[in-house]
């Protein structure tokens, strides 16, 4: 076979697997967002009819309306919170030489390659005991712990990438210029980090407003809406829930979508 | 940038940057492992913890084969999905790296977008596909296939491909990454010392990916055996995995000290085996180079 033949065969290969893959990942997409427009009662098909009433239900169901507040309080502050604390390890972890790097790498980035449901569990095991002690429940702030304590390693190793590519001599210029320590943050490290820290910020609000595991240990009696649909998973429920994951669905495309033309944009004027 | 800058732990430039993470992981991570592990040798009774300080939690832990039972078939699994996950996202990889300049971007838009998108949510979308009611057979039937074709919701398979499904992306990114490293004139120069394309991928191409595919490995293994929304939902609870028995213990039983000696011990294992494979592949790597 030469190289021509060859090169034609791999092709085909590849992009028949990479289409067969993409359908895999968006039939569960699809199917609940069909479903969000079935006009009857049951998850059932065929549908009796297409409508938007589910969506229109969906405005005056109060459950459904505090879960949506509540993820969006809870991911919002936990993308500032996780992003600032994820941006300083990241600078830490880069750019400084200290005893007990390596030990301080592996705590910050520990998270990571535990199991949410574990780590939903310890935590809840160690709130409840504190809890316990010093008479708090479990709620909206232990939550927003929870997601903290999960998000800040993956903020930490997407700003470390563009820490990497830093060069930390610009910092020395500006202050051979006479800036204090503000200045230099304030005028070049942050705006010469920014675009990692903008991908981390956006990966935290995502990986935040989709969790479930942490929060379904840790939010107490509050529905998020992760929680709140986990309740729901049935197929003798309404169509109301696809309706919500449906609704839940905009803010990731809108904000990957983003991300991805800013990043192009940004190639496209250093290319 | 290789210029790292040395620092002390004084300085307050370093504490100012290591500190919350340091802080935030110790009080919330380390404090609350040491605690799990202190409430494993205490009791419950009537629903309420009691300070006792003695080993019965752990003795009822070994004695029962159940518990191993479930462990086992949890750890075979995650296996399994590490396997069909890594043979999977290899090509897909391959494919993004080399192949699909000319829409690469809107692939990675699509994976990040499926794979960012609350499990929850996915499950559910599968749960309503797979139904002896649901969207498959509906489709099936039309095509002229016969009814009830798909009745796969309910079985251990269901829960293989839910955690499939969910695993599969960190694979992808992994692989993606160590292969979009790989110095192409390295390739380029098997080619001239006359090696196919399938010769120079399988000695060139696959030997310097590995660290790709063993980070996937290790971090597919790790989250598979602690999956829960699968066996449950997709699943439908009847051969139950280890993070939902863990779940049970603390939800139904309360039994606290109980349920965290049966995290602990899922953890202990998991990381062995981990720390097993690499010791196995860095022997028979060792051994290939001699």
């Amino acid at each position: 076979m030469n190289h021509r033949a060859e090169s034609l065969l791999v092709d085909v290969i590849l992009y028949g697997v990479m289409a067969l893959i993409l359908l895999f990942f968006y039939i569960p997409i699809f199917t609940l967002i069909a479903f969000s427009f079935q006009q009857g009662r049951y998850l059932t098909l065929p549908f009796e009819g297409v409508s938007l009433k589910w969506y229109g239900e969906l405005f005056h169901n109060t459950n459904a309306l505090n879960a949506l507040w509540n993820s969006t309080i809870i991911a919002l502050i936990a993308t500032v919170v996780a992003t600032a604390i994820g941006t300083l390890a990241a600078i830490a972890a880069v750019r400084y030489m200290f005893r007990g790097k390596t030990l301080f790498q592996a705590l910050a980035g520990a998270p990571l390659a535990f199991p949410q449901l574990l780590l939903g569990i310890v935590l809840l095991l160690w709130f409840s005991v504190l809890g316990k002690w010093f008479g708090f429940n479990t709620g909206l702030v232990t939550a927003i712990i929870g997601h903290i304590v999960y998000i800040s390693p993956f903020a930490m190793v997407i700003v470390a990438v563009q820490v990497w590519n830093f060069d930390p001599t610009l910092e020395d210029a500006a202050r051979d210029c006479g800036a204090g320590n503000w200045d230099v943050y304030r005028y070049v490290t942050i705006p010469l980090l920014w675009p990692g820290i903008f991908s981390a910020a956006i990966f935290a609000f995502l990986l935040s407003w989709g969790n479930f595991y942490i929060t379904y240990s840790l939010a107490g009696s509050m529905r998020t809406i992760p929680t709140f649909i986990f309740s729901g998973i049935a197929v003798g429920s309404s169509p109301l829930y696809p309706a919500i994951a449906t609704v839940v669905f905009i803010p990731g495309i809108l904000l990957v979508t983003l991300a991805a033309t800013m990043r192009n944009r940004r190639a496209q004027r250093q290319g | 940038m290789d210029q790292a800058i040395d620092r002390r732990w004084r300085d307050p430039e370093l504490l100012f940057k290591a500190l919350p993470s340091v802080v935030l992981q110790t009080t919330c991570f380390l404090a609350p492992l040491v605690m799990t592990f202190i409430l494993t040798f205490q009791r419950t009774r009537d629903f309420q913890l009691r300070w006792t300080w003695d080993l019965t939690v752990w003795t009822d832990v070994f004695s029962k084969p159940h518990y191993w039972t479930i462990l086992g078939h949890t750890l075979f699994m995650a296996i399994a999905c590490v396997v069909i996950c890594i043979v999977l996202a290899f090509p897909i990889a391959y494919g993004l790296a080399t192949r699909f300049k000319a829409i690469e971007n809107e692939i990675k838009i699509l994976i990040t977008f499926a794979f960012i998108t609350d499990a929850t949510l996915k499950t559910f979308g599968w749960v309503l596909f797979l139904d002896k009611k649901g969207a498959a057979n509906y489709l099936f039937a039309h095509l002229g296939f016969p009814p009830d074709i798909v009745a796969f919701l309910f079985t251990d398979w269901a829960t293989m491909l839910g955690m499939v499904y969910n695993l599969l992306p960190f694979a992808i990114f992994t692989i993606y990454l160590s292969i979009d490293n790989i110095d192409r004139s390295l390739i380029l120069a098997a080619y001239d010392a006359g090696a196919s394309k399938f010769r120079a991928h399988w000695e060139v191409t696959l030997p310097l990916c590995k660290p790709g595919i063993w980070a996937g490995s290790v971090l597919i293994f790790l989250l598979g055996v602690g999956v829960f929304l699968e066996p449950k939902v997709l699943g439908g609870g009847k051969s139950p995995m280890s993070a939902e028995l863990i779940r049970q213990t603390f939800e139904t039983r309360v039994n606290w000290p109980l349920g965290a000696a049966l995290t602990l011990v899922l953890m202990v294992v998991a990381v062995f085996i981990v720390l097993l494979f690499t010791r196995m592949l860095g022997m028979k790597r060792a051994g290939f180079g001699t």
